[in-house]
C-alpha cells in the first residue's frame, strides 16, 4: 500500500500569491494513499528539505510529491533529498504550480483547482512509479581517435597525455593533414610545417600512442564505454619493422609521374613514395594502382635496391580489432576541385588554380621550392587574381554555407604574393571579408594598406584564355557594378570546403547523424558542439564543418577533455530513464514477438535482437533488447510497439495512464 | 489444380516439405484450410474461386511450424502476407515454401521469397470499385454522421475476435486488447470499447495491412471493419507514396522524412 | 452552457513545450486555466491510445506539442510523431472524431508566448464546439459504469 506525502510550497509569495496552497495541501490529504500532506513557505530550503526527510523517515512515505516549482529546477534537488533519507529519488516527483499555475493565472478559485489537479496527476503517478537505480557501464579505457590531421593529432596527444591509450588511425600513408600541406599560417605567417612537424614526431613516439598510418575504419559494433572497432590496415607491401626509410627505393623506383596529392597534382611522385620529406612515419608505401610490378607482374627495382630487404610485394590488407571507451572522429574536410565551376573554365586553364594549389606553390617544401611559378610555362605571374567564395555561398551550386575560412587565407595569399613577387600586382574579388577572430581583422587590413592588394567587392562572371592571359571578367559593386577586366596570369580560387570523401559512409559505420552537407552533426549546436548524438563519439576539427587551425585544436582539446571525463571513471552512470523489453516466465519469455520494426523506429540504434535458448542451446524464442548504453530514453519504441513489450522506466504505461485517468475522473 | 496436387504429393513423398498448406471442400459449398502431411491426402487440395481465406495466419501458428518445412499454396494476397511476415522475421526460405497461384490460377513454384516479392510487386494493392464507392460516401458525411455510422456498425459487435484470428498480421502472442495493467481497451463489447479495439487494431495494421479482407470475411456480423483498412491504406498513398510489403527496406510506420507534409500543426 | 469550461489535457515533451510552458510562466504571460499539462520525454512516447483514453474520461480538448522538426533532443522522435499523427489524425477523422478539438503544436522552449496562444487558442475553439457529449455520450455506457464500479 503506497504512503504518499505531498508538499505543497508556497515559494515566497510565487505561489501562494494565486493558489490557496493550504487548500490544495489539504484537498491532496484526501486522497488514496496519501498519509501527508503540507504547505510550507519554501520546500527548497534546508529547514523545508528537513520536513520532507523526517517525513519520509517518520511516516515510512514510500512516494513523495513536491509541489512547488518546475522539475527542470529543482528535481535533482527533491530527488536528493529523498535518497539522503532513504528513499529512492525516482519515487519522488514534482507538480510544477509555479511555472504552469501560479504565475500563469490569475488569483481564483480555478487557478487553486488547476494546482489541486496538477498535484492528483502526481500523486497518481508516484503510486505507480518503481525505484529505480541508475546504470553502471563498464569504461575501456583507450580511444581510437579517427583521422591523423592537426585536430586528430591534437585529441591524441591530449588523451594520451591524460594517461589514456590512444589509437589513432589515418587513411594516407602520412599524418598531418591539410595543415602540412600549408605554407604559411595566419594571421601571424609562421610556418605551419614547423609547427606542426614536432607534433607529429610527438604521436609517432608517445607510448600512449599506437598510430595506424593507411589505416581505416572497417566496422563498429557496441556502445559508449564499450565499442569494438575493426580496423583494416591497408597494405604497404613493406615490412615497416626492418624499413629504415633509407630512401634508396623511392629514388630509384621507375614510375616518377605520378601527380602528387600531397603537392596537389602540381608535383610528381614515384610509385613507391613517401607523401613528403617530413612524412611520420617516415616509411614508404607502394601504390599498387600505378605500380609497374602490380600492373605487369616485373619491375621489383625497390626490391633489389632495398639494402634491408624490407619489400613484400604479397602483402595483404590485415584486421586490427580493438575494444575501445571512446571514439574521435577528426577526418577533416575536403575542397571543390576547379572543375566544378563551368564558368571558370571547368579546370581546364591549368593556371586556374584552387587556394590549397597556391598553398604548395608557396611553400619552402612545394614542386617551386616556394617560389610563385605558375602550372603551365613555370612563369612568375606579374598579375593574379584571387576569388573568394567560389561555390561557397552559393544556393544555385549547393553550398549555401560559408566555407569560413577562404577569407584569411585568401589575405595571407596575396600578402605572400607581394612578398615573394615584387611589382606583381594582386586582386581579390570577394563577397564580404568575414574577418572574425584575434587578429584577423588587422591581418586582411595589412594586406590591403601595408602590401597593396587590390580588394574589388564583386563577384566574376567568367574567365577565359586570350593571347596567353586569363581574362577575369568580374564587377566592383562598390563602383555602381562597374565591370572590371583584368587579363591574369594566375587565378586562384577559394574553393569551398566541402565533406571529405566517404564522410557519410563512415558516419554510418559509427551510426552518428551527418547534415545534408555531409558533414558530422554535433549533437547540440550550442552546447553539444563535440558531442555527436551517439554517446561516447566525439567530433574534432572540419569534419564538423570547415573551421581554420586555431579552431580545429580548440574543438579537438575540446574532445580530448570529454574522453578523458568519460575515462576518468571505472563505470558509467546514467540515468535508468531508458526503455527495457519486458521478461515473463517461460514458455512465453516475453510478450515481444521479435517483429523488429521497433529497430528502425529507434534513434540510437539501441534495439537488439536477444536469442533466447534452452538448456541444449537451441534458440526457441529472438526477441528485441534495449541495450542500456546506446538508449537515451525517447520512448519512440514504445509507443510504436504493438503489443506493448517495451516499456520505458519513468514514464511507463501504467504510470501514464494513471496520470490521465486522475486528470479526469472527479474525486 | 491437378499441378498443385501434383506437386504437393511429391513434396511430401520426398520429405522435402512436411506440411502443405491448401484449401478444401467444407460445409455449405465454401471451402477451408487443409493440412496436407501424407501424401495420398494431397488429393483433397482444391482450388477455385472461393478459396479467398488467407492462409498466411496458419504460418505462424507454432502448431503448424512445429510440423517442420511448410508449403503454402498462396495467392497474390498470401504472398503479400508472407512477404509482410518474413519482413517481420516470423518466416524465412528456411522453413517456408510458396507454391504460387496466379491470377489465371496457374502453379507457380518459387524458389525462394526474393523471387515471391519480385513477383507480387507487378500488382498494385489496389481498392476495388465497390469499396471505392463506400468510402467515398463516407468520406462525404459529416463528422456525425460517420460517427454514428460507426457507432452503429460497431454497437452489435460482441468482440468474438474472429478479425484478429483471420488476419495473419495479428500473429502476437499477446494482444494489447488483453493487457490489463492497464487496461487498455474495456473488456466489455460496448460501443467505446469495440470502437477502441477497431481503432487499435487498424493502427496496428497501418504499413502493414495488405488489403486481403481476411477481417471483414471473418465477422460473423459482417461488420465492414476492413474499410478502416482501406482508408488507411489510400492515407499511406496519398500522403507517404504508398507502400508494398518488402523483404528489405523501410516500414511506413517506423521511418519518416525529414519533409514528411502535414497542414495541420501549428 | 454559458458557464461551460472546457477540460482540456496537454502532452507535451519535456525538452521544449514541458520547457516553453515553463518560459511561458517565468514571463509571467497569462493564459487560460483549462489546460492540465501531462509530461512526456518525448513526442514519440505519446500514446495515441492514450489521447483516445482522454476522450473517454471527460477532456474537451486535446493539445499534443513537441519540438519543432529538426529540433527534437532525440533527433528524431517528433519526426516519428509526426507520421504516426498523421495517420492517427485520418483515421479518427474517418471514424468519426471530432479532429478539431485536437491541437498538435509545435512549440519551442523559446517560444513561451505561443504556448499561450496554443492554450488560448484551443480553449476558445473549444468554447465554441462546446462539450464533446457526443464522445461522453457512449463513454458513459451503463455497462462500462457497472464495470468501473
Amino acid at each position: 500500500m503506497s504512503k504518499i506525502g505531498v508538499f505543497v510550497c508556497h515559494c515566497g509569495e510565487n505561489i501562494s500569491a494565486t493558489v490557496d496552497c493550504a487548500k490544495v495541501a489539504e484537498t491532496a490529504a484526501g486522497y488514496d494513499g496519501v498519509v501527508y500532506s503540507i504547505d510550507y513557505k519554501y520546500m527548497c530550503s534546508d529547514p523545508g528539505q528537513s520536513l520532507i526527510k523526517s517525513a519520509i523517515i517518520e511516516k515510512g512515505l514510500t512516494g513523495v510529491v513536491v509541489a512547488s516549482c518546475s522539475p527542470r529546477m529543482h528535481e535533482p534537488t527533491f530527488r536528493k533529498a529523498c535518497a539522503e533519507a532513504g528513499l529512492n529519488p525516482y519515487m519522488c516527483e514534482m507538480a510544477n504550480l509555479r511555472e504552469h499555475c501560479s504565475w500563469v493565472h490569475e488569483k481564483g478559485d480555478a487557478t487553486t483547482e488547476k494546482a489541486i489537479d496538477l498535484v492528483r496527476i502526481l500523486v497518481e503517478k508516484v503510486k505507480k512509479n518503481h525505484s529505480l537505480n541508475a546504470i553502471k557501464v563498464p569504461v575501456t579505457k583507450t580511444a581510437l581517435v579517427i583521422g591523423g590531421g592537426i585536430a586528430g593529432i591534437q585529441a591524441s596527444l591530449d588523451i594520451a597525455n591524460s594517461g589514456h591509450k590512444v589509437i589513432l588511425i589515418e587513411r594516407d600513408p602520412s599524418i598531418g593533414g591539410h595543415m602540412s600541406q600549408l605554407s604559411e599560417t595566419f594571421p601571424t605567417l609562421d610556418c605551419s610545417q614547423c609547427i606542426l612537424t614536432p607534433r607529429m614526431v610527438e604521436v609517432a613516439q608517445h607510448e600512449n600512442i599506437t598510430l595506424y598510418t593507411y589505416a581505416e575504419l572497417e566496422s563498429l559494433e557496441g556502445f559508449v564505454g564499450n565499442f569494438k572497432a575493426k580496423i583494416r590496415r591497408k597494405s604497404k607491401s613493406l615490412d615497416e619493422k626492418i624499413c629504415t626509410g633509407c630512401g634508396q627505393c623511392t629514388t630509384k623506383c621507375p614510375v616518377k609521374k605520378i601527380p602528387s596529392e600531397f603537392n596537389e597534382g602540381l608535383g610528381k611522385r614515384t610509385a613507391i613514395y613517401v607523401p613528403f620529406p617530413q612524412a611520420v612515419p617516415n616509411k614508404p608505401v607502394i601504390d599498387r594502382v600505378n605500380c609497374t610490378y602490380y600492373i605487369k607482374g616485373k619491375c621489383k627495382v625497390c626490391e633489389i635496391v632495398c639494402p634491408t630487404k624490407a619489400i613484400r610485394f604479397d602483402q595483404e590488407d590485415t584486421i586490427v580489432e580493438a575494444e575501445v571507451g571512446a571514439i574521435v572522429v577528426a577526418t577533416g574536410f575536403t575542397v571543390k576541385q576547379p572543375d566544378f565551376f563551368p564558368e571558370y573554365g571547368f579546370g581546364k586553364y591549368p593556371d586556374v588554380i584552387t587556394g590549397l594549389q597556391f598553398e604548395r606553390l608557396a611553400s619552402a617544401s612545394g614542386p617551386t621550392l616556394g617560389e610563385i611559378r605558375r602550372p603551365s610555362d613555370g612563369k612568375v605571374p606579374e598579375k593574379i587574381v584571387f576569388i573568394a567564395c567560389a561555390g561557397s555561398r552559393d544556393p544555385a551550386k549547393g553550398i549555401p554555407y560559408c566555407s569560413k575560412i577562404c577569407c584569411m587565407y585568401i589575405a595571407k595569399h596575396a600578402m605572400l604574393y607581394q612578398h615573394k613577387v615584387h611589382g606583381g600586382k594582386s586582386y581579390v574579388f570577394y563577397m564580404d571579408i568575414r574577418a572574425g577572430g584575434k587578429m584577423y581583422e588587422e591581418f586582411v587590413r595589412r594586406a590591403i594598406e601595408d602590401d597593396g592588394v587590390n580588394y574589388i567587392r564583386g563577384r566574376v562572371s567568367r574567365i577565359y584564355e586570350k593571347n596567353g592571359k586569363l581574362i577575369v571578367k568580374g564587377a566592383d559593386t562598390l563602383l555602381g557594378a562597374m565591370p572590371v577586366d583584368i587579363d591574369a596570369d594566375m587565378v586562384v580560387l577559394a574553393t569551398a570546403g566541402i565533406a571529405n570523401e566517404g564522410s557519410e559512409e563512415l558516419a554510418q559505420k559509427l551510426h552518428t547523424s551527418y547534415d545534408s552537407y555531409h558533414f558530422f552533426s554535433e549533437a547540440h549546436p550550442k552546447l553539444k558542439p563535440v558531442e555527436t548524438n551517439t554517446a561516447g563519439i566525439f567530433l574534432a576539427g572540419a569534419c564538423q564543418s570547415p573551421k581554420d587551425i586555431p579552431e580545429s585544436v580548440a574543438m579537438a582539446s575540446g574532445a580530448a577533455v570529454k574522453v578523458a571525463c568519460l575515462f576518468s571513471q571505472d563505470e558509467l552512470t546514467r540515468e535508468p530513464l531508458i526503455a527495457v523489453v519486458n521478461r515473463q516466465a517461460a514458455p512465453v519469455f516475453s510478450s515481444c514477438v521479435g517483429c523488429f520494426l521497433c529497430v528502425s523506429a529507434c534513434p540510437y540504434q539501441a534495439i537488439e535482437k536477444e536469442e533466447i535458448k534452452n538448456r541444449t542451446g537451441e534458440v526457441i524464442k529472438t526477441i528485441a533488447k534495449v541495450n542500456p548504453g546506446l538508449c537515451q530514453g525517447c520512448g519512440t519504441c514504445v509507443a510504436f510497439c504493438r503489443t506493448k513489450s517495451i516499456d520505458i522506466q519513468g514514464y511507463t504505461h501504467e504510470e501514464m495512464y494513471s496520470e490521465v485517468m486522475a486528470l479526469l475522473n472527479e474525486y | 489444380m491437378d499441378e498443385l496436387r501434383k506437386r504437393a504429393k511429391e513434396l511430401l513423398e520426398s520429405k522435402t516439405i512436411s506440411v502443405v498448406i491448401g484449401y478444401e471442400e467444407g460445409t455449405c459449398n465454401r471451402t477451408r484450410a487443409l493440412f496436407v502431411e501424407k501424401p495420398e491426402e494431397a488429393s483433397k487440395l482444391i482450388f477455385d474461386s472461393r478459396c479467398v481465406l488467407n492462409l498466411a495466419t496458419y504460418i505462424t501458428k507454432q502448431e503448424v511450424k512445429a510440423k517442420g518445412k511448410m508449403a503454402i499454396a498462396a495467392t497474390i494476397p498470401v504472398m503479400r502476407s508472407i512477404i509482410q511476415l518474413a519482413y517481420e522475421f516470423q518466416v524465412s526460405d528456411k522453413n517456408l515454401l510458396v507454391l504460387g497461384i496466379t491470377p489465371e490460377s496457374n502453379l507457380m513454384e518459387f524458389k525462394d521469397l526474393l523471387e515471391v516479392e519480385t513477383y507480387i510487386h507487378k500488382f498494385e494493392i489496389e481498392i476495388n470499385a465497390s469499396y471505392r464507392e463506400k468510402l467515398d460516401k463516407l468520406a462525404g458525411m459529416t463528422q456525425t454522421e460517420r460517427w454514428k455510422f460507426w457507432i452503429d456498425e460497431l454497437s452489435p459487435c460482441f468482440k468474438c475476435y474472429a478479425c484478429r484470428a483471420a488476419c495473419p498480421m495479428c500473429y502476437c502472442h499477446r494482444c494489447t486488447v488483453d493487457f490489463n495493467q492497464p487496461q487498455w481497451i474495456p473488456v466489455p463489447s460496448h460501443e467505446l470499447g469495440n470502437l477502441e479495439w477497431h481503432i487499435m487494431r487498424a493502427v496496428h495494421l497501418m504499413g502493414r495491412c495488405i488489403d486481403c479482407d481476411g477481417c471483414a470475411n471473418a465477422c460473423p456480423l459482417g461488420i465492414p471493419i476492413n474499410l478502416l483498412n482501406k482508408r488507411l491504406l489510400e492515407d499511406a498513398k496519398r500522403h507517404f507514396g504508398g507502400y508494398q510489403p518488402v523483404l528489405k527496406g523501410d516500414h511506413l510506420m517506423s521511418t519518416f522524412k525529414p519533409d514528411d507534409k502535414e497542414n495541420f500543426i501549428r | 452552457m454559458a458557464d461551460f469550461e472546457p477540460k482540456i489535457v496537454a502532452f507535451v515533451c519535456n525538452w521544449c513545450t514541458y520547457a516553453g510552458a515553463d518560459l511561458t510562466g517565468t514571463s509571467r504571460i497569462k493564459y487560460a486555466t483549462n489546460v492540465r499539462i501531462i509530461r512526456f520525454p518525448c513526442t514519440g512516447r505519446i500514446d495515441y491510445m492514450l489521447l483516445l483514453k482522454a476522450f473517454d474520461e471527460g477532456a474537451d480538448g486535446i493539445i499534443v506539442s513537441g519540438c519543432h522538426p529538426n529540433d527534437c533532443h532525440y533527433t528524431s522522435g517528433n519526426f516519428h510523431a509526426r507520421r504516426r499523427w498523421i495517420m492517427f489524425r485520418e483515421l479518427c477523422d474517418f471514424v468519426g472524431i471530432d479532429i478539431n478539438r485536437v491541437l498538435f503544436s509545435w512549440v519551442s522552449a523559446a517560444e513561451g508566448s505561443k504556448w499561450a496562444d496554443v492554450v488560448n487558442t484551443t480553449v476558445t475553439r473549444i468554447r465554441e464546439l462546446g462539450p464533446y457529449t457526443e464522445y461522453q455520450k457512449v463513454a458513459k455506457h451503463p455497462i462500462r459504469e457497472v464495470t468501473n464500479g
